[in-house]
């Protein structure tokens, strides 16, 4: 099977388990309603502080309230898509620590797309609606802007996918880091949704590397505005380097598995 | 031709140690205390094309270790195994497409779905063609008896439907060998039948290989023409289930419950009574000595018989009398095996 192929048939594989998410979240209608329309609300009283913010201020750092619309909507659709398709990413930690990777172990799948792939959190649409709606308030509504924010939201969502899930694999290494990966990965998102202007020095680099907050936060919002693709192309690098950083990390650890006697069960 | 082949097979796991209580855990946070334990000490045994191994033993022993080695899911310590020819840590992807497993402890199937969603979705794993998959499930589910539960959301299966669809599941691409990991856990009697009988007719329509690991005695009477026990990770017996039977498990527990009270002539010759009580009684028997159905004869002349159950010896017992048999294994204080290697397939079959 030619590469083009193998790929081909892996995508159609994942877009399945993804048909099959959709299909068990939607046994409890109420719940799944429920919890998107919580998260969106959850977004928006934030949000409101920002608001009540700028009601005051004119601008922080650069930032005026179309910025912040714009970086909550890139945030909020990138997390939304990240999780809504990759829901297993933030549970890696806990699932190495508990043993709980023999089902994909013993199938003939590429371990890491198919175990990330396999779980869908239904609140993170209410992150995904909201990302969509914040973004009209931004006003831009000529097709490249358009594009330019669908396909940052979309690198951001790998990102935020692929962090997630590298900083999940530190089970492998140190045993239970269900607690370290959730505040890890974390900070990404809470780093993201202030203006990157007010970062300076040590701590800027460290969001471009080890936190990599500016590449899900300041970055796409400086391409939609600039509509810079040369950014857009160094977006996309960031994003396949988070991959190929989530792809080797994984690997290593695998090595290092031990299994357990959890029950498992494929919701 | 020897399709599962294990020489000299371990795997050790570092565990950490603490005493108990919050000043246990106090002190392990300062100083760690780790403990290497030997899960699986070097097991060397093969396995013949359409086989159907019985691997049991005691719940520790090392059976679910040595299953998740020779699937491909743990890194061994030490030694070789190789299945269909592939070592299955190093070529864990295309051997599974060979081989099916089913681990009684963890579901394959969606939890919130119909099995027959499941069966789609591996289906797609598999990169099954449609017509064939189609027709290979239509046979499964007429082998296993799961038609009428096919369409019924998982979490609302009884625990036996739920097996004979994981088993199902594990063989829509045909796999030459079945690894089943306690398949029978947790079930009841009439369930265990019927799993049994779904595993004898596979194995027996498709010529399967199986290798089964139980702590349940009755999966191996039932199955197995060949049984191998293990004990604290090394095998202490191999041989045909034909011998465990003649020279371990000719005891059984009955237990009965008459109709009637029990009077003070209550009296059965050649059998052991354990237990007496009002209305009724638990026996011991050897059946190298009187048969079953001898004794429950007469337990039915007696008296109305309103209740009865014919059980095995448990497991530790078993493991207790073949340590007792094998002069080459000797027993430590504490209960467990010294260090000296267990008997070679060869050796126990030349005792046997």
């Amino acid at each position: 099977m030619t590469r083009i192929n193998r790929l081909r048939t892996e995508a159609a594989f994942i877009l399945h388990l993804i048909r099959l998410n959709l299909a068990s979240n939607m046994e409890y209608r109420a719940s799944f309603l429920s919890q998107a329309i919580g998260m969106f609300i959850n977004n928006g009283i934030y949000f409101v502080f920002w608001l009540l913010f700028f009601d005051r201020f004119e601008e922080i750092r650069g930032y005026q309230i179309q910025q912040i619309f714009l970086l909550f909507a890139i945030v909020a659709l990138g997390w939304g898509l990240a999780f809504v398709f990759a829901g297993n990413a933030s549970r890696l930690a806990a699932m190495i620590a508990e043993g709980r990777l023999d089902y994909y172990l013993t199938l003939p799948r590429p371990v890491l797309p198919h175990l990330i792939f396999s779980r869908m959190d239904p609140f993170t649409l209410g992150d995904l609606s909201f990302g969509v709606i914040a973004y009209l308030f931004t006003g831009r509504f000529d097709p490249l802007s358009i594009g330019l924010f669908l396909a940052c939201s979309a690198l951001a969502a790998v990102i935020f996918a692929s962090f997630y899930a590298t900083s999940g694999c530190l089970s492998f290494f140190i045993g239970n880091a269900t607690q370290w990966s959730f505040h890890i990965a974390n900070s990404l998102v809470t780093f993201s949704l202030y203006p990157f202007g007010l970062f300076q020095g040590a701590i800027r680099l460290f969001l471009y590397t080890l936190v990599p907050a500016a590449f899900v936060g300041a970055v796409p919002v400086e391409i939609v505005e600039t509509r810079s693709l040369a950014l857009l192309g160094g977006l996309a690098g960031a994003a396949l380097i988070s991959v190929i950083v989530l792809a080797l990390v994984f690997q290593l650890g695998l090595r290092r598995y031990e299994s357990g006697s959890a029950l498992n069960v494929n919701i | 031709m020897s399709v599962v082949s294990l020489h000299d097979l371990r795997k050790t796991f570092t565990l950490k140690r603490k005493a108990p209580g919050l000043r246990g855990s106090l002190r392990a946070l300062v100083r760690p205390h780790y403990q290497t334990v030997e899960a699986v000490k070097g097991i060397s045994l093969e396995l013949d094309e359409g086989e159907l191994l019985a691997f049991i033993g005691p719940n520790g022993a090392g059976k679910s270790t040595t299953i998740k080695m020779l699937t491909g899911i743990l890194f061994p310590t030490q030694g070789q195994a190789q299945v269909l020819g592939y070592v299955p840590w190093k070529q864990r992807r295309v051997l599974s497409y060979h081989i099916g497993s089913v681990f009684g402890q963890k579901p394959q199937l969606w939890y919130h779905l119909p099995p027959i969603d499941t069966f789609e979705l591996f289906a797609h794993i598999y990169e099954l063609d449609q017509a064939a998959f189609r027709r290979r499930q239509a046979f499964l589910v007429e082998a296993l008896g799961i038609a009428d539960f096919l369409q019924t959301p998982v979490r609302k299966l009884s625990l036996g439907q739920r097996m004979r669809c994981e088993i199902a599941a594990s063989m829509l691409h045909g796999p030459r060998i079945l690894f089943l990991d306690e398949p029978t856990i947790g079930l009841d009697v009439v369930a265990k039948q019927q799993l049994r009988e779904a595993i004898k007719t596979l194995h027996d329509e498709e010529q399967l290989t199986i290798f089964l690991t139980s702590h349940d005695v009755g999966d191996v009477e039932s199955l197995c023409k060949r049984v191998v026990v293990i004990n604290h990770g090394q095998v202490i017996f191999d041989d045909r289930t034909s011998a465990l039977k003649r020279r371990f498990l000719h005891r059984k527990i009955i237990g009965v419950r008459f109709g009637q009270p029990i009077t003070d002539d209550f009296d059965l010759p050649h059998a052991t009574l354990l237990k007496r009580g009002q209305w009724g009684a638990k026996i011991e028997l050897d059946t190298t000595v009187r048969p079953v159905d001898n004794l429950i004869a007469a337990l039915m002349a007696y008296a109305p018989v309103v209740d009865l159950t014919v059980e095995d010896p448990p497991m530790e017992e078993i493991i207790r009398e073949i340590y007792k048999a094998d002069e080459t294994v000797t027993l430590r204080a504490d209960g467990q095996a010294n260090d000296a290697p267990a008997a070679t397939p060869d050796q126990a079959r030349e005792q046997a």
